[in-house]
């Protein structure tokens, strides 16, 4: 390799004209890379599955968007609860920040979709049609005339094309349900002309990002991987090249001393991002872990102890100790714990139905007449269940004896509607002593649902009435 | 990065600073500036079209012609209703059960939950008392114009929160309460509706 090294000063798929210097990184088949492959083969499992598996009639997980309903592992949510999307956002970013303080960029080297299916799908066909990294960087030199070029790199990219078709079938099935993908899947293309578009641009983008894009990704579009910086810490676990123990590199000779670092670079080569992990932590660093296996299989030839570069803190590769309790650690962690507690309550406590007051509009306070004293309110209800639901009203009072005006009988409400119902509230005569307040409480007749409001009752003066 | 390995690969650090940091000088990635452009020339591409040449239309100009038309499908609407067709729609349940649903959205407010009325505020519809004209036609104008009252407009007129089709619902709401011919017109001092629910 006549090629300098990567440095720390620029990075290495930016070439110094703007172009793309395109990585053909080595692969081992080390321990950390087996565990990596399990937990993303579970990754993709899941991913494929949700879909299919239905809980209480609909799919795991259908974000009906066309019908603003979003099915979540048997709850149903509609557009009116999407303020519980601002638990979901900052608990996720809660979990982010908490997982990064101890364990750096876990995520982006274990799960995040993009290193999942580029390092466990696609790079898995780079092999399987173009062969190991040497072969590949010939492959790239070779002219498209040449037919064996032409052969595999054609192969690959019509097995690439076929992967990312899937990939984007699967993630429509998120929004429109496996049955409301199949016609479109089985009609002609004409029948389904807008879904037909999104799945061809959603497969040509992710053909565009798998093939080409790749660590761009990472290194300048992922907002994530900008936040490093703010959120790793000298104590944060990151991978990291054991100095002291490997400098100086090289061959040790009479009256030359040397570490155990051989400098053999097998760690740039297999390196996605194409670092040198021995400068030190870097911003394009995704703690993939390919470096620390490359790195134990040479030390374990060379029957030295593994380990030279590893999952370490700062801290601990400069002689010390990781703290894993620190101010930092407790603020992420108690700020997540009340996210997840906060979010959890609220999806807990979310109804199948709404129940809205207020009070009827253009209307007088209050009337009175011969016998009793009344208010008009106008509520709003909502079933934002599935099946129809007949509701009741009443008015509970700890003081007052109060009731609601010909609700006896309640009403039926359609899945997925809305009524106004206007309210009258009314309270005898002689009971009535001056204005109070009272609940209004919706109960639907199997009793699974029941919501309050709160209200006020407006009267007059209850002298005024006492003839 | 350079394939001349003679080259120091190291990028050349700019000569000004500021505050005392100084930069690099190194190319942006060629595909990022490729987005930055096709963004400018979409941009202007964008400017053309909507405010140029006009290729894409104005979309006051789409939301005017769909006014247009709705208010023209009103009014053609309007002019063929009359009593007969007003009485007919009084004796249709699904048209009636409609006209109760807005009744009981909006009109409630001042005309109470039970058409009694609400003293000071909107007459009784339930009897056969009528101020504002005793036809089926003229409840349909009251409710679709309004009523002005010592100079002042009620708030009662609809057309353009309800729309001729609902307008109509509720009169035949109120009418199914009627019968065709026993309406009775009387003086505002004598609506008897001054009472309360």
């Amino acid at each position: 390799m006549k090629r300098p090294g990567p440095i720390r000063e620029s990075v290495t798929t930016i070439g110094q004209d703007g172009t793309r210097p395109f990585l053909q990184p080595a692969i081992v088949f080390g321990s950390w890379w087996k565990a990596r492959r399990a937990v993303a083969w579970l990754l993709i499992a899941f991913f494929a599955a949700l879909p299919w598996i239905e809980i209480e009639g609909f799919p795991a997980v259908f974000l009906d968007v066309e019908h603003r309903r979003f099915h979540l592992f048997g709850t149903t949510l509609g557009l009116g609860d999407l303020w519980l999307l601002f638990f979901v956002i900052t608990g996720w970013g809660f979990l982010i920040y908490a997982t990064t303080a101890f364990l750096g960029r876990i995520w982006c080297g274990w799960t995040c979709p993009q290193t999942v299916y580029l390092e466990h799908v696609f790079r898995v066909l780079d092999r399987l049609f173009e062969g190991d990294h040497v072969s590949r960087a010939k492959l790239d030199a070779q002219p498209w005339s040449d037919p064996s070029k032409l052969l595999r790199r054609g192969g690959r990219m019509i097995a690439y094309l076929v992967f990312c078709w899937a990939v984007a079938h699967i993630f429509r099935a998120y929004f429109i349900s496996i049955p409301g993908l199949y016609p479109m899947i089985t009609d002609a293309p004409l029948a389904h002309p807008a879904a037909f578009v999104a799945m061809a641009v959603a497969t040509g983008a992710l053909f565009f990002n798998f093939w080409w894009f790749r660590e761009q990704l990472c290194l300048i579009i992922c907002p994530y991987g900008r936040l490093q910086s703010a959120l790793i810490d000298d104590d944060s676990v990151i991978v990291g090249y054991d100095e002291k123990r490997g400098e100086p590199r090289g061959k040790a000779a009479p009256g030359v001393p040397a570490g155990d670092c051989v400098d053999c670079h097998r760690c740039v080569q297999v390196c996605p991002t194409g670092i040198d992990i021995r400068q030190g932590l870097q911003m394009e660093c995704i703690a993939c872990t390919a470096c620390v296996d490359a790195c134990d299989d040479v030390m374990t030839k060379l029957k030295r102890p593994t380990g030279l570069i590893r999952y370490a803190s700062l801290r601990e590769l400069d002689g010390g100790k990781t703290r894993f309790l620190r101010p930092r650690t407790f603020l992420y962690t108690a700020m997540l714990a009340v996210g997840l507690v906060v979010a959890t309550v609220s999806v807990l406590r979310v109804q199948p139905a709404g129940f809205k007051l207020s009070r009827a509009p253009q209307t007088e306070l209050y009337a009175v007449s011969a016998g009793s004293v009344a208010n008009v309110f106008r509520a709003k209800i909502q079933n934002k269940d599935e099946v129809p639901r007949r509701f009741f009203i009443s008015a509970e009072s700890a003081g007052t004896k109060v009731a609601v005006l010909n609700q006896s009988a309640g009403m039926v409400i359609e899945p997925q509607a809305e009524i106004a119902l206007p309210l009258t509230v009314l309270v005898d005569r002689q009971d009535y002593r001056g204005e109070f307040n009272f609940t209004l409480r919706l109960r639907s007749e199997d009793g699974k649902i029941s919501l309050l409001q709160k209200a006020h009752f407006i009267g007059p003066d209850p002298r005024t009435l006492q003839k | 990065m350079s394939d001349d390995p003679q080259r120091d690969p190291r990028p050349v650090i700019m000569p000004h600073a500021y505050d005392g940091i100084q930069e690099y000088d190194q190319s942006l990635p060629n595909w990022w500036l490729f987005t930055l452009f096709s963004s400018i020339a979409f941009a202007f591409l964008y400017w053309l079209a909507n405010f140029v040449t006009g290729t894409v239309a104005d979309d006051r100009v789409a939301l005017n012609a769909e006014l247009a038309a709705l208010e023209a499908r009103q009014l053609a609407a309007v002019k063929n209703l009359d009593e007969a067709t007003l009485w007919k729609m009084s004796r249709n349940a699904k048209t009636v059960a409609d006209g109760q649903a807005v009744y009981a959205s909006l009109c409630f407010s001042c005309h109470g939950p039970t058409l009694a009325g609400i003293k000071g505020v909107g007459f009784r519809l339930n009897d056969d008392l009528w101020v504002h004209g005793n036809t089926a036609m003229a409840v349909f104008g009251n409710i679709n114009e309004g009523i002005v009252f010592e100079g002042k407009p009620t708030g009662m007129a609809s057309q353009k929160a309800l729309g001729t089709e609902r307008v109509a619902a509720v009169t035949a709401y109120l009418l199914s309460l009627q019968k065709e011919g026993a309406m009775r017109a009387i003086n505002r001092k004598d609506e008897p509706s001054q009472s309360t629910p």
